[in-house]
């Protein structure tokens, strides 16, 4: 397969790693939604037909897509994640190509390596938070998928509750489990759709600790959607403000915001 | 005017239906999952189509089901002809033709409760379990499946219900040969018209019994409260 080859531009932190600098996510993606497709239903504030068209690079580090409801934040994360075709564009991470269009490359979203935490978390209710874990690294042998568990269950702290049903867990520590079955799987880039919207301030600012520690030792593009300024602020590196399925400005979120 | 005399049941005819629903909801459980698989998540235009093929036997009399079948197991159509040249014998008036008339019979009760609970099961699980790195057929067995027990277990139990009250289409496929084809509710019927309604409402009252206890059954697992105590 052909694949084009960009011309990325490094990130400061990571200039020196050849590696991390391929992890540069390429996005160019066009998706019309007309007023009749039932499918329009997923951007209910346009009654009328929608059309989200980005175009951007983004390094490692968190990047805020930060917009009003029904900007298309959401549906950006979903071409992403494969859960959405454009109708035309490129995705790409480094080099490895999701979609393309010209090309006609479509990677299935079980084979993108995508970390995606839904804003309901959607965590496997017949499952206890361990096995909810391990669901994403199951092809691993026992041994390590038993170490990188319990490394994880660690690291956010959320051990004791290995054996318990997410209907047995606070909101907090559900996002936590949310949070670390995406992470365990080592995804190539990270998704997360409003993660912390139902929390309150102590739990936000641990969750934010948590996942600032885990960017620091994976530098992947972490695309971060809230519709919070206080979190715009706090946590991104850079932000995209999106407004009717367009890039209104971009840049560092002390200047955007 | 019910006789004083009591009259012993006919458990051949008994054990035989048992034995007739018992072999048509296994065979339907696996043959319903993937037809209620593609009617949940099959975007194809026509899939009315295929929605309404599937539900005919709920509105066709089964008499009307019978004589196609009837017309489809004997020996001049290519299934009977294939099936007689194998076993030297047709398929009809046999208790496997029976079988054959009996998926097609209760075949919408097994897919219609499997679809309806397939289609219950919150699309995000099935994205996220996607994203994982789930292919479809581990995300079915492992999320979809799981999720669904109350569904699976009421459509196997409906269709094993429905089986055994069975008339139409058995008269027509099977006949009234003892011990090969001669269901409950036939004995039923042959009892009333030999005037014998004592034994008629013996083996009335049994199978009467038996479709309760597989109703209740499936209306408790529509209760949250029985079904997380049966699932726990």
């Amino acid at each position: 397969m052909a694949v084009e080859m960009r011309d990325f531009a490094p990130n400061r932190a990571i200039e020196s790693s050849a590696e991390a600098a391929s992890a540069v996510l390429s996005l160019q993606i066009r998706k019309r939604f007309d007023a009749a497709d039932p499918a329009n239903a997923a951007e209910p504030a346009n009654k009328d037909s929608f059309e989200l068209d980005i175009a951007a690079e983004l390094s490692p580090g968190i990047t805020i897509i930060f917009g009003p409801s029904g900007a298309g934040k959401t549906t950006l994360l979903e071409c992403i994640a494969g859960l959405l075709r454009p109708d035309r564009g490129r995705i790409a991470i480094g080099n490895r190509v999701f979609f393309d269009h010209a090309l006609k490359v479509e990677v299935h979203v079980h084979q993108r390596r995508i970390g995606y935490v839904f804003q309901d978390l959607a965590l496997f209710p017949h499952l206890s938070v361990e096995k909810n874990i391990e669901y994403g690294i199951r092809e691993l042998n026992p041994a390590l998928r038993v170490e990188k568990t319990r490394t994880i269950l660690d690291s956010f702290r959320i051990s004791s509750l290995r054996e318990r049903k997410p209907s047995q867990i606070s909101g907090g520590e559900r996002q936590r489990v949310a949070l670390a079955r995406s992470l365990v799987t080592d995804p190539c880039l990270l998704l997360l759709d409003e993660p912390l919207a139902a929390l309150d301030g102590p739990t936000k600012s641990a969750l934010v600790e948590d996942l600032r520690i885990w960017n620091a030792a994976h530098r992947i593009p972490i695309l971060y959607v809230t519709h919070s300024r206080e979190e715009v602020l706090a946590l991104g590196d850079r932000v995209l403000m999106l407004q009717y399925g367009k890039i209104i400005a971009q840049g560092q979120p002390q200047k955007v915001i | 005017m019910l006789s004083a005399k009591v009259v012993p049941m006919d458990w051949q005819s008994l054990l035989l239906t048992i034995r007739l629903s018992a072999i048509v909801a296994a065979i339907l459980f696996v043959i319903a999952l993937p037809i209620a698989y593609w009617i949940t998540y099959s975007r194809w235009r026509w899939k009315f189509l295929a929605e309404a093929a599937v539900g005919l036997p709920i509105v066709l009399p089964p008499t009307v089901l019978g004589f196609y079948l009837l017309v489809a197991l004997g020996a001049r159509s290519p299934l009977g002809h294939l099936w007689q040249s194998i076993t030297g014998h047709t398929l009809a008036f046999t208790f496997q033709g029976l079988v054959i008339g009996s998926i097609f019979y209760s075949l919408p009760f097994a897919v219609q409760p499997f679809a309806a609970s397939f289609a219950s099961v919150d699309c995000r699980l099935i994205a996220a379990s996607a994203t994982l790195g789930a292919s479809k057929l581990r995300t079915f067995r492992e999320i979809i499946l799981p999720l669904s027990k109350p569904g699976l277990v009421a459509g196997t139990a409906l269709s094993f219900a429905h089986t055994m009250g069975e008339f139409g289409v058995v008269l027509m496929v099977g006949g009234n040969i003892p011990g090969v084809t001669r269901t409950v509710s036939i004995e039923v019927y042959d009892q009333v018209q030999a005037l014998n309604y004592s034994a008629a409402s013996i083996t009335a009252l049994v199978l009467l019994g038996i479709s309760f206890s597989l109703l209740s059954l499936v209306y408790a697992l529509n209760r949250r409260v029985f079904a997380a105590w049966l699932w726990k």
